[in-house]
């Protein structure tokens, strides 16, 4: 095996790929950072041009434009706070604050870090752990998945501490989103109003540009009038953290990079529950949980190691089983198939040299991500410092095209626009928006998976009791909604 | 950030014009410019790729660049009806697919076949059923024994609701599983590896992977011929069961299109399903090649009707 991924980096670092690597992470990091704009979408976008490419150069390409794409989603949601993808939407709460006092460039490197830990963490144990990690996804049938999808929603009550009632209202808002659509079970249209249109549901992406990117857009609009000074043009002086603070993260950084290859291993499960579900454990276990949400470092490197921890963990059930982990997972597999390499089991022995040199493409990408990252965080601070007025201009900008690029429709502009002005209301109420995101991402998969499970068991509800994983799953969810209340309550002591 | 935002304004920009297309066209001189070519699911996955593979084989016939536009949503309800609404000028070619029988006859679609001008057939493929390797069915007989014994009891993981292929054997068999809906062969597939389900039926591209690799075992394949990379694997009708189903999909332009028009794209298509390129890519992808002509293609359209009508009378949505 080491001389396999030796033979991996030997290609890595050859003339004609270490370049396109570097610039297929930069162009991801871009892509992600653009508000709007999505690591899914630019591995969709980038597809099409690996038909005539050799088979190594075109997964180097995508997997380095997937992998600077789920760290660059993070800068947007820091500095500007309109997450680059779903992804990053867990980063917005504390990134944010963070720069709001005006550290800004503590931020960004906490993140860049982060990311570069889960990341490569999530690839070691894809190269060592990929028929473990394989058989621990394969335990996960529909009890398990809705087990995970309701933990994963009472991380709605971590996530609105401010208020609880709002945050459930946003919750239920969400779940009542994520119910348009065909039925799972039946294929019944609900919600549709007639339109093929919302056949398959409202899509994800234009939704939260709406909610998160055209609504910020708003809100800026007017300030505008209020106040010409920005408060956050002052930039730090020292842009990196200091080893006292990078010591103090880095426990929660490889535990949520840990985390982060399991959810990803499992089909389905993808970086944005991995962002959501590792803050909220970082949360948990913190001694200062009421400190998440005001600008924490840890509420930064939880969900930045997690979600970049999913880049390796997607890749075992492709790489294993032939079947894709999430959505980017989805668009390598139609990557192989053009090349004509039929993903599964065989691919391992018989495209060792391919698959080993994925592995080094991915390990390097990391490091240049890390690299990219640090020193860029100069250059992307300064985006504090641009104009309002442009910054509002091209926000919705490429809010317009990013939701329109996803699907080329027309229809999604207007999801996002009519999202705009829902999270902008929200916004006025003081309803905070990620119970909204969660409930949209996780709404789904409990419902079609609650049923699934009833269905398996014939109309009864034992699974609730009989499935180890699934006990597990539902005490943590009592768990996390006792430590949330808990710590309400402790708030209101003060 | 410059150059990647003017490279997305330019393929919008393009887009844009594609859609606007040219205006009054000499039917001699078809196709002066580009063509686009509606995919109505994502990027990835096995439309896209016959997509992707049939735009590049044609390019070389038809002498104009063929562009591949993905329009997703309500199972492939959204670019077919795109498709058929477009300017019937020959310069936006549509890929239909099974859904556009299906969908219409279960009122989720507004648009049938009849919306369009017929191109060509270019491939089908047929529906594969497969359990986990230590399963006591060691063939589709044993299968269905125990569903007669136990109806209702045996685990079906499907990849759509409803599920035509499964419908197919339970009419004419008279046996009930019990339909455990997954979304996508992708979904479906892990739940039987892990043993959550007992079988499910998909095509041999979604599943050639797990059956090289020992993770799933064929029992029989709905379909007239042995498949060539399962030349083991029984037909359903060498079994004595007279059942054959699968899933297609051809090239049509919208009604009204000038049969001029039609001619050259069906030739070229005729030439690209034949092209050494493509056959390569099918072979290796698994994916089936059936190349049938506009009429012909219309019959197999009009039976494929009939069959998913009956499904759908029986199953009462």
């Amino acid at each position: 095996m080491i001389g396999l991924l030796l033979e991996g980096f030997t290609v890595v670092f050859s003339i004609s790929i270490f370049p396109l690597l570097v610039t297929a992470v930069a162009g991801g990091i871009i892509i992600g950072s653009l508000p709007g704009l999505t690591a899914t979408m630019g591995v969709a976008v980038l597809l099409p041009f690996t038909f005539g490419m050799d088979s190594t150069a075109a997964l180097v390409m995508l997997v380095g434009v997937y992998i600077g794409g789920i760290y660059g989603g993070s800068i947007a949601a820091i500095l500007l706070r309109t997450p680059g993808t779903p992804a990053a939407a867990a980063t917005v709460m504390d990134g944010h604050a963070l720069v709001l006092k005006g550290e800004a460039g503590k931020a960004l490197s906490v993140s860049a870090i982060s990311s570069f830990i889960g990341g490569f963490i999530s690839t070691v144990m894809l190269i060592t752990l990929s028929p473990l990690l394989a058989r621990f996804a394969l335990r996960f049938s529909a009890p398990e998945y809705f087990g995970l999808a309701l933990f994963g929603l009472t991380i709605i009550a971590s996530v609105s501490a401010r208020n609880l009632i709002k945050g459930f209202l946003g919750g239920l808002f969400g779940l009542l989103i994520a119910t348009v659509g065909l039925d799972p079970v039946t294929s019944y249209p609900r919600f549709t109003f007639g339109t093929i249109n919302l056949l398959q549901g409202f899509n994800i992406i234009p939704v939260l540009i709406g909610l998160f990117a055209i609504s910020e857009a708003f809100v800026q609009m007017e300030s505008l009038r209020q106040t010409h000074s920005n408060p956050v043009r002052d930039l730090s002086a020292r842009c990196l953290i200091s080893v006292r603070e990078f010591i103090r993260v880095l426990p929660t950084a490889v535990k949520s990079g840990i985390m982060g290859t399991f959810i990803g291993s499992i089909p389905g499960a993808g970086a944005d529950i991995a962002a959501f579900v590792t803050y909220n454990e970082a949360r948990r276990s913190s001694k200062t949980p009421d400190e998440f949400g005001q600008g924490i470092l840890e509420g930064i490197a939880a969900p930045e190691a997690g979600n970049n921890g999913v880049t390796g963990g997607a890749l075992v059930p492709l790489l294993t089983l032939g079947v894709p982990g999430d959505a980017v997972a989805a668009v390598l597999l139609g990557a192989l198939i053009i090349q004509g390499l039929a993903p599964g089991p065989l691919l391992f022995t018989r495209s060792a040299p391919l698959v080993y040199g994925l592995f080094a493409s991915m390990l390097v990408a990391n490091v240049v991500m890390l690299f990219l990252g640090i020193i860029g965080i100069r250059f992307y601070a300064r985006v504090l410092q641009v104009p309002k007025r442009l910054i509002i201009g091209i926000i919705v900008f490429l809010s317009m095209v990013g939701a329109f690029a996803m699907n080329n429709s027309i229809f999604d502009i207007h999801v996002a626009i009519g999202f705009g002005v829902i999270g902008y209301l929200m916004r006025k109420v003081d309803i905070p928006l990620s119970p909204i995101v969660l409930a949209i991402i996780l709404g789904p998969m409990a419902e079609s998976n609650l049923r699934r499970a009833i269905q398996m068991y014939q109309g009864s509800w034992s699974f609730m009791y009989t499935r180890p994983i699934t006990v597990a799953f539902l005490v943590l969810a009592v768990f996390s909604l006792v430590t949330a209340i808990r710590v309400k309550q402790r708030k209101q002591g003060d | 950030m410059k150059r990647l935002v003017s490279v997305l304004v330019g393929i919008l920009l393009v887009t844009a014009l594609l859609h606007a297309g040219g205006a009054a066209e000499d039917e001699v001189d078809y196709p002066r410019d580009d063509i686009s070519l509606i995919v109505p699911f994502a990027a990835g996955g096995g439309t896209d790729a016959v997509g992707r593979a049939l735009a590049n084989a044609v390019e070389n016939y038809l002498e104009v660049p063929v562009t591949v536009v993905n329009r997703t949503g309500g199972s492939g309800a959204v670019g077919m009806t795109e498709g058929a609404t477009a300017r019937p000028d020959g310069y936006t070619l549509t890929m239909i697919t099974r859904e556009i029988v299906s969908l219409p006859l279960m009122g989720l679609a507004d648009i049938t076949a009849d919306d369009f001008e017929l191109i060509r057939l270019v491939n089908m493929d047929p529906a594969l059923v497969a359990v986990q390797p230590d399963s006591p069915y060691e063939s589709i007989h044993d299968l269905l024994a125990d569903a007669r014994e136990n109806p209702g009891d045996i685990l079906f993981a499907s990849t759509a609701a409803p599920n035509f292929y499964i419908l197919t054997i339970e009419n004419d068999q008279g046996v009930s599983f019990n339909h455990i809906a997954y979304d996508g062969a992708a979904e479906a597939i892990p739940s039987v590896i892990g043993g959550h389900t007992d079988f499910t039926i998909a095509n041999p591209g979604e599943m050639i992977g797990q059956i090289e690799g020992g993770e799933l075992r064929p029992l029989a394949v709905m379909a007239e011929e042995r498949l060539d990379a399962l030349p083991d694997i029984p037909t359903f009708m060498e079994e004595g069961l007279d059942l054959v189903s699968g899933t297609w999909r051809g090239i049509a332009v919208p009604q009204g299109t000038p049969a001029e028009v039609g001619d050259v794209l069906e030739e070229a298509f005729a030439n690209a399903v034949a092209d050494p390129s493509f056959v390569e890519f099918m072979e290796n992808a698994q994916l089936g090649i059936h190349n049938l002509g506009a009429d012909e293609f219309r019959t197999f359209i009009s039976n494929d009707t009939e069959v998913i009508r009956s499904i759908v009378d029986e199953i009462d949505l």
